[in-house]
């Protein structure tokens, strides 16, 4: 099947199987370039793995990925970062004894060689500007009183938003966001959103896993909805409720939608 | 004033212990295991130098010895080399996981494998004698108030501090720095960030490398004396200083490294010189029973606070 022109990510017949469990099967569909994206699906349908596989943490059995036109199926985790793939992740993976703003400059570890570094601290010269982007980015989501302080000892809400501030620092062309709005209240999800659309008019795509509905329905466009494995609708927000086997596939598990 | 004289030896002396503590506290908190080579590399240092004054180059490539300072300069690029030849063998060759206990029991001993064959192979090549080594200021002090401070000692415990402040910014404050403390904490999700821990770690092993050849020529030029066990008494007594401290701390490993100096020669000084060791593990062990992390040392011990 030819992608679209206009998408920046596909996913090809992808398969994926741990120790004999087909997790990921014969999955096929198209990021359209710009675009704010859901991946949606009852617990254990294999989302977080699809993310894991775009990241290039775990090898996929068969199929293909593409980026932008490159094929990146063999592409180690590193260089799939320099294509432009960046991601959160379900659980927080912040470094906990790192401060705020390190945490957030990690983000930028692939972006921001140079000529050697080993002793020329980045906040010398012309690598001075790295740090003035990691500040400005955290002035952004509304972080700025926190550079300094230790993420261990954050609050949950803030560290989730920092990890996105860290996933965007990698200057993607595609964001992956595992479940951003998950133990969030109310006004933080709105403020989350608000800056994700930011982001997104930035010309980033924006591909999210998200059990909140109400996110998925006033951020996203476009709708992907996995169960067991299998990609079992694709369309938009609107008519995802309508589908008879979206609603098979929720009710059947005991999951509201 | 005899006191004053004994600290302000113990200080200098400490500054030796200092690198090394430093050296082992960098591996135990990155990586998480004691580097058994770390004896053998401050002893490469003294002992390469030593060869060069005393034989000159190999294959006949001088004319007799050669200059001390070119010789120790040429011990320090042994230091590293062996460091690295270390990190090929050790580390990178054998290393399966992270996270597991029982896969850095690997590296361990593969290091332990170092440091014999290090020692011997220096045994073969350089003897077992200790060998006195030529250096011509002997007799520099500067004398004031009555007490004597000997300016190349002075000099080291400078050269000392500074290399670890010097380090200590490199962590802070670089991209390399960022990526090595980053390991340190969680190698895993480093990796995910795009963390190239295959480039990191070598360098790690590099600095290690560099800070104890840089110790065993400091040790080299103040002792005037080197042999094939050279770096077995510094070494435990570094260890010593990196628990004092706390694991994984590098400013911790200073503190312990200039206290274990000073419990030394104070304890030469009021109890003869047979008493070093029960003095120096001795308050080892009162700092653990009240602090068993160690003066800096945080909860988790060697995670990511250097
Ligand atoms: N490394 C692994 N080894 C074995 N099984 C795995 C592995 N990773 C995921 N799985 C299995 O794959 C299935 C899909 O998991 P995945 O985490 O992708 O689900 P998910 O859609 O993200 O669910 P959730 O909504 O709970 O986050 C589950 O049955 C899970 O147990
Ligand atoms: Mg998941």
């Amino acid at each position: 099947m030819a992608a679209p022109t206009n998408s920046i990510m596909s996913f090809t017949g992808v398969h994926k199987s741990f120790g004999g469990l087909k997790v990921i099967d014969e999955v096929t569909f198209d990021v359209v370039r710009g675009s704010r994206t859901a991946l949606i699906g009852p617990n254990g349908a294999g989302k977080t793995t699809i993310f894991n596989l775009i990241s290039g943490i775990y090898d996929i059995d068969i199929g293909k990925i593409t980026l932008d036109g490159t094929d990146i199926t063999h592409t180690p985790i590193q260089g799939r970062i320099g294509h432009g793939i960046s991601r959160s992740f379900q659980n927080i993976r912040l470094m906990p004894h790192l401060s705020t703003i390190e945490n957030v400059m990690l983000g930028q570890h692939t972006r921001a060689r140079g000529t050697v570094d080993l002793f020329k601290p980045l906040g010398w010269g012309p690598g001075r500007r790295w740090a003035e982007m990691a500040e400005d980015a955290l002035k952004r989501f509304g972080l700025e009183t926190y550079p300094g302080q230790v993420v261990g000892n954050l609050p949950y809400g803030i560290r989730k938003r920092i990890e996105v501030v860290r996933a965007m620092m990698a200057d993607p062309k595609i964001l992956l966001l595992d479940e951003p709005a998950a133990g969030l209240n109310n006004q933080e999800t709105t403020e989350l959103q608000n800056l994700l659309r930011q982001v997104s008019d930035q010309g980033v795509t924006l591909l999210v896993v998200e059990h909140d509905m109400h996110f998925v329905r006033s951020l996203c466009e476009q709708v992907v909805v996995l169960n067991f494995g299998r990609k079992i609708f694709e369309g938009t927000p609107e008519q995802v409720h309508k589908d008879p086997g979206v609603l098979e596939a929720y009710l059947g598990t005991g999951n509201a939608a | 004033m005899l006191v004053t004289q004994q600290v302000i030896s113990g200080l200098m002396l400490g500054g030796i212990y200092v690198m090394v503590a430093v050296a082992f506290t960098l591996t135990i908190g990155m990586l998480n295991f004691l580097n058994f080579t770390i004896p053998p590399i401050f002893m490469i240092a003294g002992m390469t130098g030593w060869g060069l004054t005393y034989y000159g180059l190999p294959f006949g490539l001088s004319d007799g010895g050669i200059h001390w300072a070119v010789a120790l300069v040429v011990g320090l690029a042994a230091a590293a080399a062996a460091s690295l030849l270390v990190e090929r063998f050790t580390y990178r060759y054998l290393k399966a996981k992270y996270g597991d206990a029982t896969e850095h029991a690997i590296p361990l001993v593969s290091s332990l494998g170092f440091l014999l064959i290090f020692e011997n192979t220096v045994l073969i090549l350089l003897g077992s004698d200790s060998q006195a080594f030529p250096v011509p200021f002997h007799d520099a002090n500067l004398r004031f108030w009555g007490l004597i401070v000997s300016i190349p000692q002075m000099a080291c415990l400078a050269i000392s501090l500074g290399t670890v402040a010097l380090l200590s910014s490199m962590l802070k404050g670089t991209r390399t720095g960022r990526g090595l403390r980053s390991i340190a904490e969680n190698p895993e999700v480093s990796t995910l960030l795009g963390v190239n821990v295959h480039r990191i770690v070598p360098v790690m092993f590099l600095i290690t490398g560099l800070l104890c050849g840089l110790a065993g020529i400091i040790f080299t030029l103040n002792y005037h004396e080197v042999s094939a066990y050279m770096g077995n008494e510094v070494a435990a007594k570094a260890i010593a200083a990196m628990v004092i401290g706390g694991l994984g701390n590098i400013w911790g490993a200073v503190a312990g490294g200039i206290i274990v100096g000073v419990v030394e020669t104070l304890s030469i000084h009021y109890f003869g010189a047979d008493t070093i060791k029960i003095s120096v593990w001795g308050i080892l062990l009162v700092v653990l029973l009240i602090k068993p992390q160690g003066l800096f040392g945080h909860t988790r011990i060697g995670k990511g606070k250097f």
